[in-house]
């Protein structure tokens, strides 16, 4: 008989401030998860406002008692939902899923190690994080309401306290506040991400040796690390301004609810300069680890190494590189010089290039497949490279000067960050969740569930943008609480009405998934060891290095390596 | 291979052995099961975090900085220089000293040479900390002066990066103070020479990052 040692049990504190580089990722998940229901519920009230703006809903009042008092929400509530679900959208969860949960799950595996470099630092950085969760949920339950700025904050209004608005005293401090903090924590990740993939690979692992994952992981920490503290030394400005009097962002002579505002001398525009060069890499920061994920789920169900392994590499490289020099691509209306907006714009298309190499990466990878499978895992990859086509098309036409003066601020710029930031990052998340549920709990997702999510979501994502994309032609501005005042924007209400009524479809069809992902961790099907056959060493940890890459796959289309 | 530790009463100071470096990933301080002996990170990995936070700072410093630029850019009618604290120049002559006399403390460390290493690690601990007690008396100069925070944008930008900076240098004293104390509370325990080595080069850091702001603000702010 096999005799076992028995360990006994870590204590309750133990496993909460676990440094288990495991539990962390799914402290980091369940976070993204938690975050990911409650912007997707304040998305939901938001779209049920725009097309019913004047319809009583009791539980509005019960909830918002001054803010919606007989059922109707107000104009400021709907900012406050805006700028709330903006902001949990791009730093707790596109941020947090993709990046600081699926590495921690399975980067120092991959690298052949058991351990990330720092586990104290790691397990600091989450609950850096969680306080951060914290403050921003605590900056929109006071009294006065949350902050109304929006996730971009842009000043003057949101430099001068509460004069500018309800919710802009205390609830825009805690917003700003919230935000430092999670910049020290997001670097501090950053940090041990780096540290662990220069210094803990395996002896005799190489760089181009890495499976994709962890370069871009490795990459979009670099990116963090370049971002994060201009988003802090602008937070810091910006609370001196409100707090202590200073004018670094606010112009003088200004008049805000009939008060002479004591500022003088400050600029908006810096405050976009440094937000925008936080702000576009953030967007990469979103969607390069799903570029990893996606080139590393393909490859394992093309049952073949890349089609071209280092334009895997080096194009997340380039993109990185050039993604840092574009964010004055946000700042085409605002002033900006036209041969820098000129510059800014060929930057802009320039990423189109290593972008494109990427997709037709994935492409030639899956047309020169061994053998194709298409578990869940797999059409949500499939899903990404979709969306990202589709998304990353729009983007050339914002990326132009002429075309942007028209669309800025229009319906169209926002289906076009929702298809390609929103809906194909989170593409990736779901791939990587139903690709490595089985490290994370040892069980599988249900597939038969997994798919019909998967099909719904993909036409559901499809149905609600793309006609959002039509509002925007028609001149649909975003940020407004209320289209019914405008007579121009009448012929646009049915199509308003039509994204309502399919972002609460999208929204329902995401239930599948929650009960799919809490019924399978008590109640899925048990994982063997390597359910997918992959070639990686978070499936093998005491596997050996191979000399042909991370991606060895058989082309016999045999079930092993 | 003689042993690098030396427990000898009065001899050179005991010192934990850097591992050797070895190609392809982590210098292989640990038992080939991925997870290291002791909790304590490797030698190189402890730099290796270091360099990147010093990138971050550099990045912060540089978004502040920047900032400064393109607000006086924007509108310089409002940009009044300040007068220079009397301090200015005797502050950056001991941080350069500090920074001096602290890498002489590390090269005497490495040698071996352990009562030259006390006396030049406790005058560059010494210089730092007057530094910022230095730094302390420019602020309250200026302040008598009537350069205050939001008194006009040079003296806010003065007041954010001089306070950016030492706070930068708070955190960097924290770790000279924590050699100092672990070299005159405990002697006999190997010190870790990783604090010591980070300690001075994130010093050598806020070394330089002080004498670029100092020429912003000299010769240009």
């Amino acid at each position: 008989m096999e005799t076992q040692t028995l360990t006994p049990r870590p204590s309750l504190f133990r496993r909460v401030f676990s440094t288990d580089h495991r539990t962390i990722a799914r402290q980091y998940f369940f976070l993204s998860i938690f975050a990911v229901i409650t912007g997707v519920c304040l998305s939901l009230l938001m779209r049920y406002h725009l097309v019913w703006p004047h319809e009583k809903v009791r539980w509005f009042e019960a909830i918002w008692s001054v803010r919606a008092e007989g059922g109707i929400m107000t104009e400021e509530l709907y900012l406050s939902l805006m700028t709330l679900h903006g902001t949990i959208m791009v730093f707790f969860v596109l941020t947090l899923a993709p990046l600081n949960a699926f590495s921690n799950l399975v980067l120092p595996e991959q690298l052949g190690r058991r351990e990330m470099a720092f586990p104290r630092l790691n397990m600091l950085s989450f609950w850096i994080t969680l306080v951060s969760f914290l403050t921003l949920l605590a900056s929109c339950v006071l009294d006065e309401g949350g902050p109304i700025a929006g996730w971009t904050a842009y000043p003057p209004l949101s430099a001068v306290g509460a004069v500018s608005g309800p919710g802009e005293g205390l609830g825009q401090t805690l917003w700003f506040v919230s935000i430092g903090i999670f910049c020290i924590g997001s670097l501090l990740a950053a940090m041990n991400i780096i540290s662990t993939v220069i210094e803990c690979r395996r002896p005799g692992m190489s760089l181009m040796q890495m499976p994709l994952t962890c370069w871009n992981w490795f990459v979009t920490s670099i990116l963090s690390v370049l971002s994060f503290p201009v988003l802090l030394a602008a937070g810091l400005l910006i609370l001196l301004d409100r707090l202590v009097g200073t004018s670094f962002f606010v112009p003088g002579d200004l008049l805000i609810a009939e008060q002479h505002n004591p500022h003088a001398g400050g600029s908006p525009l810096l405050w976009q300069h440094l937000f925008w060069f936080f702000g576009h890499p953030e967007v990469y920061i979103a969607i390069l680890p799903g570029m990893g994920i996606v080139s590393h789920i393909i490859s394992n169900f093309s049952r073949r190494a890349p089609f071209s392994y280092r334009a895997c590499v080096w194009a997340p490289v380039a993109i990185a590189f050039l993604g840092m020099l574009v964010w004055g691509h946000h700042m085409f209306i605002s002033g900006i010089s036209p041969y820098s907006a000129l510059t800014f714009s060929l930057v802009t298309m320039s990423i189109g290039a290593p972008s494109a190499v990427l997709v037709l990466n994935w492409l030639g990878t899956t047309f020169r497949a061994a053998r194709l499978e298409f578990p869940t895992a797999m059409l949500f990859c499939l899903g990404f490279v979709s969306l990202f086509v589709t998304g990353g098309l729009t983007g050339l036409y914002l990326g132009q000067p002429e075309i942007d003066a028209y669309f800025h601020d229009t319906a169209f710029v926002v289906a076009h960050f929702h298809m390609i930031m929103g809906m194909a990052a989170l593409f990736a998340v779901f791939a990587a969740t139903f690709y490595w549920f089985p490290l994370m709990f040892g069980r599988m997702l249900n597939e038969r569930l997994g798919k019909l999510h998967f099909y719904l979501t993909f036409i559901g994502a499809y149905a609600l943008f793309l006609p959002m994309h039509f509002a925007g032609f028609a001149g649909n501005p975003r940020r407004y609480a209320d289209f019914t005042n405008f007579d121009f924007l009448q012929a646009v209400m049915p199509l308003q009405h039509w994204i309502t009524m399919t972002a609460f479809a999208l929204g329902a069809v995401q239930l599948i998934f929650i009960w799919n992902l809490f019924s399978s961790i008590w109640r899925g099907a048990p994982a063997t060891a390597n359910p997918w056959s992959g070639s990686t060493l978070e499936w093998n940890p005491d596997g050996e290095i191979s000399t042909l890459g991370p991606y060895s796959y058989s082309n016999s289309g045999s079930e092993t390596n | 291979m003689p042993a690098l530790t030396e427990p000898k009463v009065g001899g050179p100071p005991p010192i934990t052995p850097l591992p050797p470096r070895r190609g392809g990933g982590n210098n292989g301080d640990d038992n080939g099961q991925g997870r290291r002996p002791s909790a304590e990170a490797s030698g190189s990995m402890v730099r290796i975090a270091v360099y990147i936070g010093m990138c971050a700072s550099t990045m912060t410093f540089a978004a502040l900085a920047s900032a400064m630029v393109v607000r006086r850019g924007l509108n310089p009618t409002d940009w009044h220089r300040l007068p220079v604290p009397p301090l200015l120049w005797i502050n950056t002559l001991a941080l350069i000293l500090s920074s001096i006399v602290l890498d002489m403390a590390g090269r005497a460390f490495r040698a071996g040479d352990r009562p030259k290493f006390r006396k030049l690690w406790l005058a560059g601990t010494a210089l730092g900390t007057w530094f910022l007690v230095g730094q302390a008396i420019n602020w309250t100069f200026l302040a008598q002066n009537g350069f205050y925070l939001r008194q006009n944008p040079a003296s806010a930008f003065f007041y954010v990066l001089t306070w950016a900076h030492a706070a930068h240098v708070i955190g960097a004293i924290g770790g000279l103070y924590y050699v100092t104390y672990r070299m005159m509370a405990t002697p006999a325990i190997p010190m870790n020479r990783n604090v010591l080595e980070v300690s001075v080069i994130f010093w050598h850091f806020l070394d330089i990052m002080w004498l670029l702001l100092m020429a912003i603000f000299v010769f240009w702010a």
